[in-house]
Order: C-alpha cells, then structure tokens, then sequence
C-alpha cells in the first residue's frame, strides 16, 4: 500500500510538472496550450537522437530544459505573440497547430516504432524497508521538489514572478503601471516549455519512446490542473500528485477502470467542485 | 508640464476624442470635467500610452510620448491610477505597491514604499492581506498609492470617486490635495463629481463629446452659469 503511494507520487510528479506548465501558461496568457505534452516529446526524441550517439543521459536532462526554454520563447516570440490581438481562441490553434508539427516531423525521422529510452540514472531499485523504489522514482519526487521550490521563490519573491502573478489578475492593471506584459509572457513561456521538457524526458525511460506517448500525459496532466482549480499553481502541483496516487490505487484494487479513471475524475470535479480544490474566483469584493 | 495638441483617437472605427487641446504648466490639480462618455477617461488612457494617437501629439516635459508604449511613459514620470481601481485582488497589499514601482530598482522601492506607508498608515496595517480583501475606500487608496510608487511627476486619477460613499469621497479628495501640494506631484483628475473636483483644483477643462469646449481656472468655471447649471446642480447664480 505505502509502495504505492510512492510511486503513485512518482507518477503524479510527472503529472504535476505538466500541469504547472498548462496552468502557468493559462493563466497570464489566457492560451489553453494543447501542446505542453507534445514538446515534452519532441524534445525528448531530439535529446534521444544525441544519446544514440554518446551524449551521457543524466546529461540530457539539463540540455532538455534549457533547449525546451528556448524553443517556448520563440514559440512565443514568433507565433504566439502576432496572434495575441486578433483573438484567444487563434492562439488555442497554433498550439494545436504545434503538436501536429511535432509528432509529424518526429514519425517523419524516426518512425512510429516505440523506441527503449535508457533510464536517466542506471542502477537496481533501491529499498527503504518495505518501500522499493526505482531510482527513476527517486529522481522524478526529487527533481519535482527542486521545481516546485524554485517556482516558488521565483512566482512570489522575484519581480518578474509576482509581476507575471499580477498579469494573471488584471492583465490590464498591469498594463496600466508600465508593466513589460510582453517581457513577462516570453519568461512564462520559456518556463512553462522548460517544465514540459523536463516531464518529457523523465517520462520516457518509464514508458517507450513513440510520437504519442506523451499524449496520455498531457490528458493526466489536463485533469491535474481541472482537480487544482485551472488558475492556481499550487493547486496543479497537488492536482498532479493527489491524481498520481489516486490512479496508483485504482490500479491496483480495480483494474479495469484504469485507464478511464482520470475521465470519470475530469466530469465528476466539473459537476461537483467546478472551481477544483485550489480554485479561486476573485478574492473578495472589488 | 503636460501638453496635448491636436489630439485624435477613438476605438476600432469610432472617433471619441476630436482635436483636444490641454496645456498646463504650473497648475498643482488639473480637473477635466465633464458627463458619461464625454471622452476623459479615453484621454487619460492615451496620456499613458494604453491608447495610441490617431492624430495630433503629447507633449511631457520635452518628450514626445504619444508613440511611446506604457512602459517608457511611466518610466519618463506618469503614473496612471485607472478608473474602477483595478488593483490586483489576490496579490497582497505590499506586491501591489511594489508593482507601481516595478521598473525602479530594490533600493529605490524599499524607500519610496516607506514613504507611501507614511502617507497611508491604513494600508500599512494591511500591508500582508490580499487586496481584493480591503474595502472599496481602503482599495482606492492603494490604487493611488501604487500610482506613487512609481515617483511620478504626473499623476492621472481616473474617477477616483466612483462608487464610494460619500464621506471616503471627501477623504480622497482631501489626500490628492495634500500630495499635490507636499509631494511635488502634478495631479491631472478626471471627475464626475464636479463641486469636489474644482474645490481641490487649480485649473479645469470641460469636455462634451470629446470636445474640451471651455477651459479656465477653477473659481472662473464654478462661476461659469452654464458649468453651474450643467454640473453643479443647476442652483441660482
């Protein structure tokens, strides 16, 4: 039982970095970005093309992040950013547009074959009395700490973070007061592609390397978000890994229902808990 | 210190603001009076830059702002305090100031916020609430504090009044008095509650249909039977 909470967590650490990415991103820019699990993938495949051919795999995982970033600013700069005037719903399209683009230009080099993805840290599982982790398991709770951590301080104790959290509230007030919006949604974007960078390549050496395997991810990481309330950070966080463990259960006590436990979950918070767990409306009056 | 010629906007097709003409330069409160969408609040958001001229130019200091984006206008010394005070619900009261700083360095902040506390010991109390938790008074404070943080040179209040009972109302006016006159800014307010706004002012411009169609020092426009008839409540001259 403890064992699979663990791991469920692992899972739902997974899920939470996600989920972050799609909350940071909706929230400021007002984008739901469809294509936060299709980056992961795409750059994951890139970074596998490199450790074909020696590039050491825990080194990967840096690469990844910094290389996501990158591609989220231009992602941004280039297309995001003409689009924003006209209106929400073109923005919704070109991240659309985005995970067509890379799970086509992905089969197009390496097939849809399912392809083995070594684990970013070789090594038995590791045991901690009764609980018997994969060091892949270790690495996911430990890295999701780390971003968590980092999010935070950078989301309430850095100008552009509170900036970006005051965009999140009244995009026009923080117009008003000079604020840089543009300056503010590249840093979001770049962020939000590094996280999904980082799921993406932590994820593979669990499952198998193939176009859509991040597709699962991205619906789990979609109801994460829906459980944490859409607009709040913290929320996703704990939406992921209370969603990771949940899963983990049901697994395990009722099999059949695995696979469309997160669907049943996404209807029954919407029917009954619409603003999810962490949710908020406006504070207050105005 | 401010000057507008000539100037022309409007949203998508609708002209709203036809040839405006303001100048002022030692005036403390400029008032710009006039009825539901006569344009003011349309001016006050192409002095800050949130609207682009379609005609015409503003004037600040010696600087040509009116294609400068929000940023750089706030940067050269205006501060806009936008109407409904739009201050951010669920940051506290202390990140809300802290954005109207937010293109000043730390140091520069940390002194300037003393300062604005000094001058609303209220929202000193509050300082770690989230601000979609303080009244409706106690908000329009913040909305102007956080429009001094920005130490500007110019401040545009945008219907400061809307919406509070009317004894907060006396209590705003009597604090945008007292900033312009002990903290060296120049204070261009945009009112519907024309009696309080020429009390505190120096001068005032009246506008109808975009159009500023008289302008004056404020004894002249309370004095002015057709201001009084039309905003003062029409008493007997």
């Amino acid at each position: 039982m403890f064992n699979l909470i663990i791991r469920g967590l692992a899972t739902g650490s997974i899920y939470s970095l996600t989920a972050v990415g799609i909350v940071l991103i909706l929230s400021t820019t007002n984008v739901m970005n469809f294509a936060q699990g299709d980056t992961g993938m795409f750059l994951t495949y890139i970074a596998f093309f490199f450790i074909v051919r020696g590039l050491t795999p825990s080194l990967a995982l840096p690469l990844v992040i910094v290389a996501a970033a990158i591609l989220g600013y231009l992602v941004y700069k280039g297309l995001i950013s003409r689009a924003k005037e006209s209106s929400y719903m073109g923005m919704m399209i070109i991240t659309l547009g985005l995970t067509m683009i890379f799970e086509g230009t992905v089969s197009t080099f390496f097939g849809n074959i399912p392809l083995l993805f070594p684990p970013l840290v070789p090594g038995d599982p590791v045991r901690f009395g009764s609980v018997i982790l994969d060091r892949q398991d270790i690495l996911c709770l430990v890295t999701a700490l780390v971003v968590f951590v980092i999010l935070s301080f950078v989301l309430y104790r850095t100008k552009i973070g509170i900036a970006a959290r005051s965009i999140a509230d009244d995009e026009y007030a923080a117009r008003v007061l000079g604020i840089p919006i543009d300056r503010v949604h590249s840093f979001i974007w770049a962020t939000s592609f590094g996280l999904a960078g980082l799921a993406g390549i932590m994820t593979a050496p669990r499952l198998s390397l193939h176009p859509l395997f991040m597709v699962v991810v991205q619906l789990k990481a979609f109801t994460a978000a829906v459980l944490g309330g859409m607009n709040s950070v913290t929320g996703a966080i704990w939406g992921g890994l209370i969603l990771g463990v949940m899963e983990n259960l049901v697994a395990y006590y009722v099999p059949a229902i695995k696979e469309s436990f997160s669907l049943f979950l996404i209807v029954a918070i919407l029917l009954f808990l619409p603003n999810g767990l962490f949710g908020s409306r406006e504070a207050g009056r105005s | 210190m401010l000057r507008v010629i000539d100037l022309t906007t409007g949203y998508g097709p609708v002209e709203v603001l036809h040839e405006v003409n303001l100048d002022f330069e030692d005036a403390n409160i400029v008032t710009v009076l006039g009825a539901n969408g006569a344009g003011k609040s349309t001016l006050i958001r192409t002095v800050s830059g949130i609207l682009k001229p379609w005609k015409g130019s503003i004037l600040f200091g010696d600087n040509e702002i009116s294609h400068m984006d929000t940023s750089q206008i706030a940067k050269l010394g205006i501060a806009h305090v936008p109407e409904g005070r739009h201050i951010f619900p669920n940051l506290t009261v202390k990140e809300n100031l802290l954005l109207g700083g937010y293109f000043r360095t730390d140091d520069e902040n940390k002194e300037t916020l003393d300062h604005v506390l000094e001058l609303f010991p209220l929202l000193k109390e509050r300082i770690g609430q989230k601000g979609g938790n303080l009244s409706g008074g106690e908000q329009q404070m913040l909305a102007i504090g956080r429009g001094l943080m920005a130490k500007p040179r110019l401040l545009l209040l945008d219907e400061p009044s809307l919406g509070l009972a009317p004894i907060l109302v006396s209590e705003i006016f009597e604090t945008v008095k007292r900033l312009a006159q002990h903290e060296k800014v120049q204070v261009l307010l945009v009112e519907q509650n024309a009696r309080k706004a020429l009390d505190i002012s120096d001068i005032g411009y009246v506008m109808v249909l975009g159009r500023v169609v008289l302008s004056g020092t404020s004894d002249e426009l309370s004095k002015n039977p057709e201001v009084r008839k039309l905003y003062l409540g029409g008493q007997n001259v």
